[in-house]
């Protein structure tokens, strides 16, 4: 802006200028008409009254004539050279005529001077018309210019106009780059605090800009990092310990289990052992057997239950069990047993099978006046061994099958229909998924009065494989 | 809900996307016309003419005529400043309309208080322009050269004289004029009372002719140069030769006006009237076929050598050059008339 009002002024003043020696030349020329007409207005007087006084007049107006003649001089161009010569010489001629007659009326002689005198006047009347001439050339010189003066003033305005359009459109433009420039980066930063506040910690702050706002944007940046950083580890020990209780509440769980069944069960083993040669002794031997049976599988709870037993200790147990149901239920409970002889040395969590039949007693034989019947499969599948136990009874629902084999890992939470002291179902799939690290170790295949089928897939290792 | 903040969202930057090209497109045409305009102003500005600078004068010549813008002047001024400009010299042309001798004079005067270098002027026979050259010039020292009309070399001081022989111009109508009309009949010579030297050059050089033909009759009539003395005085020849066949207008101003008064008597055609070619109507008559015969003048020379006599005048002041005059070449021109 100052830089156009700088120019402008500049072409303003450069045209005063132009426009003033113009009108110079012009008072110049008139200078010399009137200067002149003095002159001869002068010598004229002097001529009719020769006072000393007049003659001084004469002189000055000589003197003025002379400066007015070394003022033309300079305007002297390259289409006025010819006239502005013989106008100088003009000059030159009147003053010299001039003189001739002050000499000639120094001598005394009239009519010479009188003579030059008429000349003198005919010369100044040359001269004024010259002047005019001069003039009109110069007119016709100047037009040119004079045109392109004026020209030039127009297309200044507009050229100041076109700029200061140019200049505000530019402004603006500048002003708004600048304060967005400015604003931006607060927005956005704004932006990325609101959504660390809502708690979305997913999306990257990033703001490209070469200021303070970029700088603070790095260091949330980093901040946001770091929190996710840290609400992973949060949530992955969160986990850990949280697997880890649950280990440690089955263990005690089946510890405190155990414990519990081992508190009174040496006293009772012996009482049963009593009872047994007692039994035997008066002549019961089907009672004695049976009482054998009985401390036969308290001995085996008394054992830890978390150490590996074989297959077969687990199969000789159960018939153990199945003795004393079949005391207990006769012709009710009908036991099919498929067992593959071969596979019988994989080691398995104790206590695996008896609550499985168990429950099959409970749910499948006891409540019904029939009674009914169980299938005990157990075959050889090269990877590894299945142990099937069917059975006829009211079956479960897909609910409940669900229900069972996901609650397996949580303790808690006991099915109301195994009002037994015993190890629970869950706790069976529990430890069977625990033991062998898979989680399909387990299946159940029932529908609800089609019987139940519990399918037990235990893997055979090279571990677990005897040699 | 959120999709709708989205489409907001992104119809806003749409929006922002073409304000953003509208607007350049705005800046480009803007700055564009800025430029234009700016361009515009700085050309527009006039040239001041430059002041001379120039040391060395060039060298001031005036050529003054009393016939101002007539096809026979026109040429004298083309050839006298193609000259001019060869030589270095600056050369202006100066002079009177229509005879006028008073201003002609003026010019002359002021040419010589100007202190021009050198003047080329056409010679008139009046004491106050003789004065003017004898004294006057001599006294400011500018050499003043004669052209076309010379003045008797006794009375004046010129430095040369350049132009066409006018004895011979003459004689070389008059024989023309034998020619045409035959070794009998009346002549009237028209000339002009006031004793112009040229004139009586031509009419001595024409009476020189027609004495060798003792059967021709000849009139002398002197007239001023005015139409109607002209026209009077063409009246009176004819009253007193009523049987005329030939007229010469000496000076060739006077043509016209005499073919005038001729016409309106009878017809032109059988007249044979002859005149020079230094008279503004010379050439269109002579064109129309009123004029049997114009002698014509070689004024492109005549323009041509007398700027370089004079240019050779300033620059040797020493050599001076022939008084008695360079003469150009004449030759006569006839008309295709069909009364042969």
């Amino acid at each position: 802006m100052a830089m156009m009002w700088i120019g402008l002024t500049y072409y303003n003043q450069k045209t005063q200028n132009q426009y003033n020696e113009i009108l110079q030349r012009y008072l110049l020329m008139n200078e010399v008409t009137s200067a002149s007409q003095q002159l001869i207005t002068d010598l004229n007087n002097y001529l009719i009254t020769p006072t000393k006084s007049n003659l001084n007049r004469l002189e000055f107006s000589k003197e003025q004539v002379t400066t007015a003649k070394i003022d033309i001089m300079d305007l002297k161009n390259a289409d006025n050279d010819f006239a502005l010569s013989n106008y100088v010489n003009l000059i030159e001629s009147l003053k010299e005529t001039t003189n001739r007659s002050l000499t000639f009326k120094s001598e005394n002689d009239t009519e010479g001077s009188a003579k030059e005198f008429n000349e003198a006047t005919r010369i100044s009347k040359y001269i004024s018309e010259m002047t005019l001439t001069l003039l009109d050339t110069e007119l016709k010189t100047y037009e040119r210019f004079y045109r392109g003066i004026i020209e030039q003033s127009v297309q200044l305005k507009k050229l100041g106009l076109w700029l200061m359009l140019l200049m505000s459109f530019v402004l603006l433009f500048v002003t708004y780059w600048f304060s967005r420039s400015i604003t931006r980066p607060v927005q956005e930063l704004t932006e990325a605090a609101n959504e660390l506040a809502k708690g979305r910690f997913d999306r990257q702050i990033k703001i490209e800009s070469n200021d303070e706002i970029s700088f603070l944007a790095k260091t949330f940046e980093r901040m946001r990092v770091n929190i996710n950083n840290l609400i992973s580890d949060i949530h992955e020990k969160a986990q850990l310990e949280y697997e880890l209780q649950q280990s440690k509440l089955l263990l005690k769980e089946s510890q405190l289990k155990s414990l519990q069944s081992q508190i009174n069960p040496h006293f009772l083993y012996n009482t049963l052992n009593t009872l047994s040669k007692k039994a035997y002794l008066e002549g019961s031997e089907e009672t004695s057997e049976l009482l054998v049976s009985v401390a036969g599988l308290l001995r085996y709870n008394l054992k830890r239950i978390d150490r590996a037993v074989t297959l077969e200790e687990e199969v000789t147990v159960l018939k153990q069990y199945l003795d004393i149901q079949k005391a207990r239920f006769t012709d009710r409970l009908n036991v099919f047993m498929e067992i593959d002889e071969n596979c019988l040395r994989v080691k398995l969590p104790g206590l695996t099978l008896q609550p499985i039949i168990e429950n099959a007693v409970i749910h499948a034989v006891e409540p019904d006046e029939d009674g009914g019947r169980i299938w005990i499969k157990i075959k050889n599948n090269t990877d590894y061994v299945t142990v099937e136990i069917e059975d006829e009874g009211p079956g479960m629902t897909e609910d409940q099958i669900q229900h069972i084999l996901l609650n397996a890992g949580n303790i808690i939470e006991q099915s109301v229909s195994e009002p037994s002291t015993g190890i629970g179902f869950s706790n069976v799939v529990k430890r069977l998924r625990l033991f062998y690290g898979v989680e399909d170790v387990i299946e159940v295949v029932s529908g609800k009065g089609y019987g139940t089928k519990v399918i037990l897939k235990i893997p055979i290792h090279e571990e677990n494989e005897p040699k | 809900m959120i999709k709708y903040i989205n489409i907001v969202k992104k119809e806003i930057l749409l929006l922002r996307k073409t304000g953003i090209v509208l607007l350049s497109i705005l800046f480009v045409i803007i700055s564009y016309f800025t430029l234009l305009s700016a361009k515009n102003a700085l050309h527009a500005g006039g040239e001041m003419p430059k002041p001379s600078t120039q040391q060395q004068e060039k060298q001031r010549i005036v050529l003054i005529t009393k016939e101002l813008d007539t096809p026979f002047w026109d040429k004298v001024s083309s050839g006298a400043l193609a000259e001019a400009k060869k030589h270095g010299a600056s050369l202006e042309i100066w002079g009177s309309y229509g005879n006028n001798h008073e201003d002609f004079i003026k010019k002359f005067e002021i040419a010589i208080h100007s202190k021009v270098d050198g003047i080329i002027i056409q010679g008139l026979d009046t004491e106050e322009f003789i004065n003017l050259t004898k004294v006057k010039a001599a006294f400011y020292e500018i050499p003043v050269i004669y052209i076309t009309n010379d003045v008797n070399l006794n009375k004046s001081l010129r430095k040369t004289y350049v132009g066409s022989d006018q004895y011979l111009a003459g004689k070389m109508i008059a024989n023309q004029l034998v020619s045409d009309m035959g070794v009998r009949g009346e002549v009237v010579l028209l000339c002009e009372n006031k004793e112009e030297y040229y004139q009586q050059q031509r009419i001595e050089g024409m009476i020189e002719v027609f004495n060798s033909y003792p059967e021709i009759q000849i009139l002398i009539a002197k007239t001023e140069n005015t139409d109607e003395q002209v026209i009077s005085t063409t009246s009176d020849a004819l009253n007193q030769l009523p049987g005329a066949d030939g007229f010469i207008a000496v000076n060739a101003y006077m043509a016209g006006s005499m073919i005038e008064e001729i016409s309106r008597r009878s017809q032109v055609d059988p007249y044979f009237i002859y005149t020079f070619d230094d008279g503004p109507e010379s050439l269109a008559l002579f064109e129309t076929g009123k004029l049997d015969g114009i002698l014509e003048q070689s004024p492109k020379e005549i323009g041509r050598l007398s700027v370089e006599h004079l240019v050779e005048c300033l620059n040797n002041p020493m050599q001076s050059l022939d008084m008695n005059g360079y003469l150009t070449e004449i030759r006569l021109l006839r008309a295709v008339n069909d009364h042969e």
